[in-house]
């Protein structure tokens, strides 16, 4: 699945809102609860497991692809 | 003597900015802001820096009563309180104007919003805090607490928690929640720094200043204490850290033998307590050795305070000096303080022969979703008012889910779980709607809510 949909069910927001400069807390839909979900959501679409250390890194949608690069995921964006 | 006095005394205390990296004295928010000196009320939208704080201080040590709100809440519930509450001052970072309201420059960073108009109306002496009976769904309804509630709440924290001189505590619990008040006012009279700041446990700039402040202790609710499993924080130690503290809610099993296992390992503390923002926080608090023994268990009761069960419905009954006042749902309400010692908790419990308490149930209807409170009347009332005054009925499923029941067939869940994202901020992933031919209703036509419960389950 792309990834602007993984992030955009889990945050429940339009596809479209979701730009590489979105950062963590910086709209109610992505706080805490939903950055979890967003973890778990990522595992499922791209059957990885994702390292503890690494929810901390997540702080971006730029960040995230970057993350996704470490675990071999090959985005369609 | 007030809480505010109590704080001053505790000469040695800093409160560190997290963002700048300065640490300011107790004294140094002695009188720091020009405020006038007159009753009435303050609504400080919260959020954990330092400004709010340094403007929570100085109301304490006024003749204002303090609203603490959550400077998230939705811009529309913010109008409404102000439009009912009619506050005298308003502090909300970030917001450079409203409506009634001049903007008064109290400090090079902080700014007031003072109304235009006072409104008039009586506050009686005794309350000097209000606060939300629920953290999100913007209702008028407060819980009154006198400094004396504050006070008495804190010492019999300070009975039992092992706070030292020289803890650094970090406000990574919103203080506009009565747990996260009652970090912040325990340790003000008792340790050594508090790092302000409004980072949370998911970035990264927070277990930075966590090791370069070589922070003491945290605090949270069960999902807190889950989020911190998930980011691996029991997997090594935290040299500073000594204690932690939760509240909120029992753990799940595998997350307290995890906990259990890394206190033992590490040699820290943990602290299981039991509260409401009607007892101003606490009322029992669970000894560290029962942790395993004594599962699921809240503990006894704290210090001055004390537990009856009633014999009929099994409702928990707490007395002691920390009870509220009362409720107010206007302005009116403010005029009174009913003075009390003994809380109707809306839990049911049960005592073990060793004089454990255990929660078996609500009475109440309110849920707890991530740790917030969240009263289901207040939730119906808002949907309800979104979807044109159709029929909806809202119950919780063991504190994980909020179930939405509706007998319109036409009706779709994706609009519902819209609308309590929008208002409301509740993850869609823990809404669960359900289409029922029939409401169940008891004789007298009213909602019958244990038969519905029983229904889903």
């Amino acid at each position: 699945m792309h990834l602007q949909e993984v992030i955009a069910n889990a945050f429940g927001i339009p596809a479209n809102d979701i730009t590489d400069e979105l950062e963590y807390q910086s709209i109610p839909e992505w706080d805490s609860v939903s950055h979890l979900v967003l973890v778990t959501e990522l595992e499922a679409a791209y059957g990885i497991t994702i390292e503890m250390e690494d929810v901390l890194t997540m702080g971006s949608v730029a960040k995230i692809k970057e993350l996704l690069k470490k675990y071999h995921v090959e985005q369609v964006s | 003597m007030s809480l505010y006095e109590h704080i001053q005394q505790n000469k040695d205390l800093f409160f560190i900015d997290a963002q700048t990296g300065y640490a300011v004295p107790v004294r140094a928010f002695h009188q720091s802001l020009p405020i006038d000196n007159r009753q009435g009320l303050v609504f400080i939208y919260s959020d954990n820096g330092i400004g709010s704080i340094e403007v929570l201080l100085n109301f304490l040590n006024s003749q204002f009563t303090v609203v603490l709100l959550s400077t998230q809440l939705h811009p529309s519930f913010k109008q409404n309180l102000e439009a009912l509450y009619t506050p005298y001052y308003i502090f909300d970072p970030g917001r450079v104007a409203a409506f009634g309201y001049n903007i008064v420059a109290a400090s090079d960073s902080i700014q007031l919003l003072m109304r235009k108009v006072p409104a008039e109306y009586l506050i009686h002496s005794r309350i000097k805090l209000l606060l939300s009976t629920s953290g999100s769904t913007g209702s008028p309804k407060f819980v009154k607490l006198s400094n004396d509630n504050l006070v008495q709440n804190a010492w019999s924290i300070l009975d039992y928690m092992p706070i030292k001189k020289t803890d650094v505590v970090p406000l990574n619990v919103p203080i506009v929640f009565v747990f996260g008040l009652s970090i912040f006012t325990t340790n003000c009279m008792a340790a050594g720094a508090i790092l302000c700041t409004n980072k949370d446990i998911l970035q990264p700039d927070f277990w930075t200043d966590f090791t370069k402040y070589n922070c003491s202790t945290i605090g949270g609710v069960p999902y807190v204490y889950e989020m911190l499993q998930r980011i691996g924080f029991f997997k090594k130690d935290h040299p500073g850290l000594r204690y932690m503290t939760q509240t909120g809610g029992i753990l799940n099993q595998a997350l307290r033998q995890e906990i259990v296992r890394y206190v033992t390992t590490y040699n820290k503390q943990f602290m299981v307590q039991y509260g409401q923002t009607e007892a101003a926080g606490r009322m029992a608090w669970l000894p560290q050795d029962q942790l395993l023994t004594k599962a699921a268990s809240i503990g006894r009761p704290i210090k001055n305070g004390r537990f009856e069960i009633d014999a009929e419905t099994s409702e928990l009954i707490y007395y002691g000096p920390n009870v509220f006042g009362g409720y107010a749902n206007s302005p009116a309400d403010l005029s009174s303080w009913n003075e009390t010692d003994k809380l109707y908790t809306g839990d049911v419990a049960r005592q073990d022969e060793e004089g454990y308490y255990y929660i078996t149930g609500r009475i109440k209807r309110i849920i707890k979703l991530f740790g917030s409170r969240l009263n289901l009347d207040e939730v119906e009332l808002i949907l309800k008012n979104a979807l044109g005054g159709q029929t909806v009925v809202c119950t919780g499923i063991n504190d994980k889910y909020l179930l939405v029941s509706h007998v319109n067939d036409q009706l779709e869940a994706e609009p519902i779980k819209q609308i309590l994202k929008e208002k409301l901020n509740i993850h869609p992933t823990v809404v669960q709607v359900k289409f029922l031919p029939t409401m169940p209703l008891t004789p007298n036509g009213k909602i019958d809510y244990p038969a519905l419960m029983l229904n889903i389950v």
